[in-house]
């Protein structure tokens, strides 16, 4: 009988986690970030261990579940670059160059600490599936496993606020769990319109000892695009749209 | 004067150098000002830069002898170039004018040059996101290759030693209609281009007094970038092409080009001296791949059939008449073959890779020992024709906001009547400063 008493407090202890399903908290998660189609403009900030920066100011547009296309307004160097993801193809754009051509998610248009999956990001759903989900004081912690190969990291885990259920911390890993990099999410903001979401996302990376990087996000709103506007032959023309 | 002048060149811009990486040092705290991010209905940009350059000159080479028969300007060759490029939009509604303007000054052995081009000048108007229409002066830049684009029918060639440097374009009227879909085949857009050529309108394009038409239809389809292209109208014989580009795993990219030209003219001079003309249909493509390693190193490889070059022992001809050329120069002091010769080589046994057959490698490391914004890369361009090739070491940096510096060297390896072998030079060093703003 005790022992009985004992296994239902222990499944009792357990209820909160297993009652929440992961994928649709991560569905939350995600959307809590960022409307499903929006328009929002980032600073990439590269610094160095010597405190040189180096920055990269953005404007980024995404619709659906696989559409994003990412224009640089600053600096002068890179102005008028652009990149394309539509599912899996990745497009980069040098205006002096021409023709867009394909990059992966691995490589870095920036240089640094970002790669252009952290500048092209799909939803953590379209990429991830929830392999186990727990519960650690206030914070959630998500295990995510690449739905594909193509993905940057094979695995990452997100630590997420139990109330907002936004996230504080995610970590990017190889298939062998290798620590690849780190994302901290703060100063938690309201950018209107019931978008209500970290502002500053830092980096930093044991690959890239000393250096860190930082994401300020600004002016994020919901917004819907033709499908067109997200097609290699659209990509010069990305400025019309802010 | 010019002995002089390398030395402090090259302290100045270490100086300057330093002076700005210093600068950098005491970085502020960081902030995001939504103020950077208004747009503006105009805008101003550029570069300016300065590119010095020394040449070891091959005083054996044909052309050499061709370019400095009657001089001699000893055994290196120091040239100073700089370029300021100056673009500018005004956006008002749906319509978008834009301006692209190159001026470059050279001081070389020639003397003093100052060219100015407008590289581009269009109006564009967007009444959809899936219709742009554009008139004037601008780039189409078609292909899928790195270092050659066979189908850029109406694009002037790349120089595969620069294939990222502007190019001017020319005079046209094009449209963009783009659709796009769910599924398999994801897009598809049509790009319609009329070329006119008549007197002072891209009378460098062509046969003068044509009405042009070109056009690409794009896919996206299974995930493969795929163009269909054709040009015709009687200022340049009829072409059609395709182009493909893929990625065949996340890091392995290839892509391809083909194009058929008809009834393409040449004229091919014999050792002697006499000439004579040939046509025929002929076709150039491309076979390339892109491939980027986990520590981040890209190789570009690519194989170039050229079928509107000269075979190798078209290109030997041509370097014996040169050197036969300048043999009737030295024994009667008449430069009357010279002259012939300097015509062809202009014309076409000058332009760059003007053999048959082509390999393009380029490899390049970024982030070296995480050294970040260093990029060192070597490029290689083999004649495997004739096995002469240029090798190109080089490395960049870009740490520094909107400044760009790089230093490259070249060697070119061949033996005589070779492509590589016969050039002016068989070594040069170049710096590269540029800023843009």
């Amino acid at each position: 009988m005790r022992t009985l008493v004992l296994v239902l407090m222990l499944l009792g202890c357990a209820l909160p986690a297993s009652a929440i399903d992961g994928t649709e908290l991560l569905r939350q998660i995600d959307r809590n970030l960022n409307p499903e189609s929006y328009e929002t403009y980032r600073k990439l900030i590269n610094i160095e261990p010597d405190g040189r920066k180096k920055e990269f100011t953005l404007f980024t547009i995404k619709k659906g579940r696989d559409k994003v296309a990412s224009l640089f307004i600053a600096p002068a160097s890179e102005q008028g670059r652009s990149t394309l993801r539509l599912g899996d193809n990745m497009w980069f754009y040098i205006p002096n160059v021409g023709k867009p051509i394909r990059i992966t998610s691995l490589q870095s248009v920036v240089g640094g600490v970002f790669n252009n999956a952290d500048i092209l990001q799909l939803d953590y759903g379209t990429e991830y599936t929830v392999e186990k989900l727990e519960e650690q004081g206030t914070e959630y912690l998500l295990h995510l496993k690449a739905r594909t190969k193509t993905v940057a990291y094979d695995r990452i885990r997100i630590w997420a606020e139990k109330d907002r259920k936004l996230p504080t911390k995610i970590e990017c890993l190889t298939e062998a769990g290798l620590l690849i990099k780190t994302l901290y999410f703060k100063d938690v903001k309201d950018f209107g319109a019931g978008v209500v979401r970290p502002a500053v996302i830092e980096t930093d990376s044991p690959l890239y000892k000393g250096y860190k990087s930082v994401i300020l996000v600004a002016k994020t709103k919901a917004r819907d695009y033709k499908d067109e506007v997200f097609t290699l032959t659209f990509m010069p023309n990305l400025e019309s749209l802010r | 004067m010019n002995r002089l002048r390398w030395p402090s060149l090259a302290i100045g811009g270490l100086a300057l150098f330093l002076v700005l990486s210093s600068s950098f040092l005491h970085a502020e705290e960081y902030t995001f000002d939504v103020s950077e991010t208004e747009k503006k209905p105009y805008h101003l940009g550029g570069y300016a830069e300065f590119r010095p350059l020394l040449s070891g000159l091959d005083r054996d080479a044909a052309l050499h002898k061709l370019r400095f028969y009657d001089r001699n300007e000893g055994r290196t060759l120091p040239e100073y170039n700089a370029a300021l490029q100056l673009e500018g939009g005004y956006e008002k509604g749906i319509a978008e004018l834009f301006v692209r303007g190159h001026a470059a000054y050279q001081d070389s052995y020639l003397g003093s040059k100052f060219t100015i081009t407008a590289y581009e000048a269009f109006l564009a108007v967007r009444p959809a996101p899936f219709l742009t229409i554009g008139a004037g002066k601008q780039t189409l830049k078609w292909g899928t290759g790195s270092a050659w684009n066979p189908v850029a029918f109406v694009d002037r060639p790349k120089n595969p030693d620069e294939p990222e440097l502007n190019l001017e374009g020319f005079v046209v009227v094009s449209a963009d209609y783009i659709k796009s879909f769910q599924g398999p085949l994801k897009t598809i857009s049509v790009t319609p281009v009329l070329i006119p050529v008549f007197a002072h309108i891209n009378d460098d394009f062509g046969e003068s007094d044509h009405l042009n038409a070109a056009g690409k239809v794009y896919f996206l389809l299974y995930d493969t970038d795929i163009d269909f292209l054709f040009l015709s109208g009687g200022s340049r014989t009829s072409r059609y092409g395709l182009d493909f580009s893929r990625n065949i795993t996340t890091n392995l990219e290839v892509h391809g080009e083909y194009a058929l030209i008809t009834d393409f003219r040449q004229s091919l001079i014999a050792s002697d001296g006499s000439t004579r003309e040939t046509a025929a249909d002929v076709s150039n493509w491309l076979l390339g791949l892109r491939y980027l390693t986990e520590k981040e190193t890209t190789y570009i490889l690519e194989y170039y059939r050229n079928g509107t070059g000269f075979t190798e022992q078209q290109m030997r001809d041509y370097f014996t008449f040169v050197h036969n050329a300048h043999d009737a120069y030295l024994s009667s002091g008449s430069d009357v073959l010279l002259n012939k010769a300097a015509t062809v080589t202009e014309k076409s046994y000058g332009r760059p890779n003007a053999g048959q057959n082509y390999l393009y490698l380029r490899v390049s490391q970024k982030d070296p020992f995480d050294f970040l914004y260093w990029t060192p890369a070597v490029t290689a361009i083999v004649n495997a024709d004739d096995k002469s090739c240029s090798i190109a070491p080089e490395i960049s940096y870009r740490g520094i906001t909107n400044l760009e510096l790089r230093l490259r060297g070249t060697v070119l390896a061949g033996g005589r009547l070779s492509e590589f072998g016969e050039k002016q030079h068989n070594f040069r060093l170049e710096f590269l400063a540029r800023f843009s703003f």
